[in-house]
């Protein structure tokens, strides 16, 4: 079978290899393999320049809210669960590793572990009790136990701190058999810590994405039921995705409670689950790059409008109605939209 | 009348949409290998009778199997898994997914039908593999979402309204691929207002009216004695 058009090659392609469900998510969706290879030198040139272009601390909690932000999108953009609790698996995570820093326990795979899995364990109760729940009431659901998680943290005084916060963490050890041990107390050292975590976590949830897997969540977003009747558990799987999102906002949290050695109330306040949507919408969906530049933008802004006027959240307030009035798909998206303009110009300017 | 050693067999069935009955004792097999129209007017229960056996709609009272093992109270997903494919009327694409990934999506390892076999049949999605769900017209759509419930490998597909809102050579090119896969492993339940279609593919008809099933007709039946399915149809 041939084709001259575009489409045809790839199908004869296609056709001579059949394709099977665990390879059509990685065939199907991501660029040619140089586009791929000049977005992840891009990605890694970017997070190498970061700290050299702004404050270290800034730079690190640039990558720490991307971890955190590419989690929410899991749900967002992927599967379509709009979770307004993803603060709750966040502040969890921070504090049970926060806790462990802060009591003795330094050792850097327990406090990530711990806080992955708390985070993950959270996120697990949350979404049994309302991932069935859609649209609007799984909104609230999960605002709920947001809530309930900060009411938690705010009475647990003898864990949690209270209202002042768990303070006294420590940054954690790794130690390595036959290499000696690395101390993360240096802020440049801490900051390679963080984008190794932030490059595994987007190369994780890109791949997750991509497989059949992420194919069956973007498919479930359109139409739940359809999916159920090709044979898909659905809500099932929406509940893998949550508790996978809780684990890694978990991490998010730890990096963040070690970056400051406090752990803040406010990072388990529902309004840290709205400023992690806020990042997704600014940033965009499509891919999970944007909410990582939704992220850097967010946390850029908050610095410079904190800056020039003391009701900052105002300002923020009004670019979040701006950018989702004017650019739907993101910053992300409304670049690549400027990218094919200028192509499909050229073309015309050529013809 | 009964087919020996049915792949399906729905036995006197009873379903609802809220409190109003849909469906009143509604029974018919299908064998192995075998094609059933169900035909009806608009409101007669075929579309729910597809429902009810892909677990869709809740069978109150009755009994569905396939292939002996009692389905009905099964999730949707098991039901698909046991080898139900449900191609809906409303079609229903994944319009932000590619056409291949439609298809796909649908595909289990161990299905005897991989992408290169499904493009034989439905030749027309050559070109649009890489193309969105929602980019393609109406036929290629219906070609499409058959082609996805034929991924899995089923050993019995629903086929609802395959031939509505599509132009008369588009209705030949499904009827020809569904008379292609006649010499495939598959029994098909085929849902249709239009009667020379389903006419033209049945073994067997099955008419229903007002959520009951009034007439049972073999396909040289149907042929001979039209105005037995007619008169059910308003058509005279």
């Amino acid at each position: 079978m041939r084709s001259s058009d575009h489409n045809g090659t790839v199908l004869a392609k296609s056709i001579e290899e059949p394709v099977e469900i665990s390879s059509v998510g990685t065939t199907a969706r991501p660029g040619p393999l140089t586009a791929n290879l000049i977005r992840s030198i891009g990605i890694i040139g970017a997070v190498s320049i970061l700290p050299l272009v702004m404050p270290i601390n800034i730079a690190t909690e640039i990558l720490i809210f991307g971890i955190f932000a590419m989690a929410a999108n899991l749900l967002i953009g992927t599967a379509g669960l709009y979770s307004f609790g993803q603060a709750a698996f966040f502040g969890t995570g921070g504090y049970a590793a926060g806790y462990l820093l802060a009591h003795g326990w330094t050792s850097l795979p327990l406090a990530l572990v711990v806080a992955c899995g708390s985070g993950g364990l959270i996120a697990a109760a949350v979404g049994i009790l309302s991932i069935r729940r859609l649209g609007i009431y799984f909104m609230m659901l999960t605002f709920a136990f947001n809530q309930l998680v900060y009411y938690i943290v705010y009475s647990w005084r003898s864990v949690t701190g209270g209202e002042d916060g768990l303070a006294g963490i420590r940054r954690p050890v790794l130690e390595l058999p036959f290499v000696g041990s690395f101390s993360f107390d240096d802020n440049r050292s801490f900051y390679a810590l963080a984008s190794v975590l932030f490059l595994a976590t987007m190369i994780v949830l890109v791949r997750m994405v991509n497989s059949p897997f992420g194919l069956v969540l973007a498919a479930s977003r359109q139409n739940s039921r359809r999916t159920v009747s090709l044979g898909y558990p659905v809500p099932m799987l929406q509940l893998v995705a949550f508790v996978i999102a809780g684990a890694i906002s978990g991490v998010a949290g730890a990096l963040f409670a070690m970056l400051y050695r406090i752990m803040p109330i406010d990072s388990v306040h529902w309004t840290g689950s709205a400023y992690v949507v806020f990042m997704v919408v600014i940033g965009g969906q499509r891919n999970m790059l944007g909410p990582v530049i939704g992220a850097a933008v967010f946390i850029w802004l908050q610095g410079l409008f904190s800056l020039v006027w003391t009701r900052w959240p105002l300002l923020l307030g009004v670019f979040v109605i701006v950018i989702m009035a004017s650019l739907p798909n993101g910053l992300v998206g409304f670049v690549s939209k400027l990218s094919s303009w200028t192509v499909k110009g050229r073309g015309q300017r050529q013809c | 009348m009964v087919v020996e050693k049915a792949l399906l067999k729905v036995d006197a069935i009873d379903a609802y949409y809220g409190r109003s009955q849909a469906l009143f004792g509604v029974s018919f097999d299908v064998g192995r290998r075998e094609v059933v129209a169900v035909v009806g007017r608009n409101g007669a229960g075929k579309t729910t009778t597809l429902r009810a056996i892909m677990g869709l709609n809740p069978v109150k009272s009755g009994a569905i199997s396939f292939d002996s093992t009692r389905i009905d109270g099964m999730k949707s997903h098991q039901i698909a898994r046991s080898g139900i494919s449900y191609v809906p009327e409303t079609r229903d694409p994944f319009s932000l997914l590619t056409v291949e990934e439609n298809i796909m999506l649908g595909h289990r390892r161990g299905s005897p039908y991989d992408l290169r076999r499904i493009v034989e049949w439905f030749p027309d999605l050559a070109g649009l593999l890489r193309r969105r769900g929602s980019e393609l017209s109406g036929g290629q759509q219906q070609m499409m979402v058959i082609g996805r419930g034929l991924a899995p490998g089923p050993r019995l597909l629903l086929l609802d309204e395959p031939s509505q809102g599509l132009a008369p050579v588009v209705v030949k090119k499904v009827g020809e691929t569904l008379a292609a896969l006649r010499g495939e492993d598959l029994s098909v339940v085929l849902v249709e207002q239009n009667i020379g279609f389903a006419l033209s593919l049945a073994d067997r008809v099955v008419v229903m009216e007002n959520g009951i099933v009034v007439d049972r007709l073999s396909s040289i039946e149907s042929q001979r004695h039209p105005e037995r399915i007619e008169r059910y149809l308003g058509i005279h």
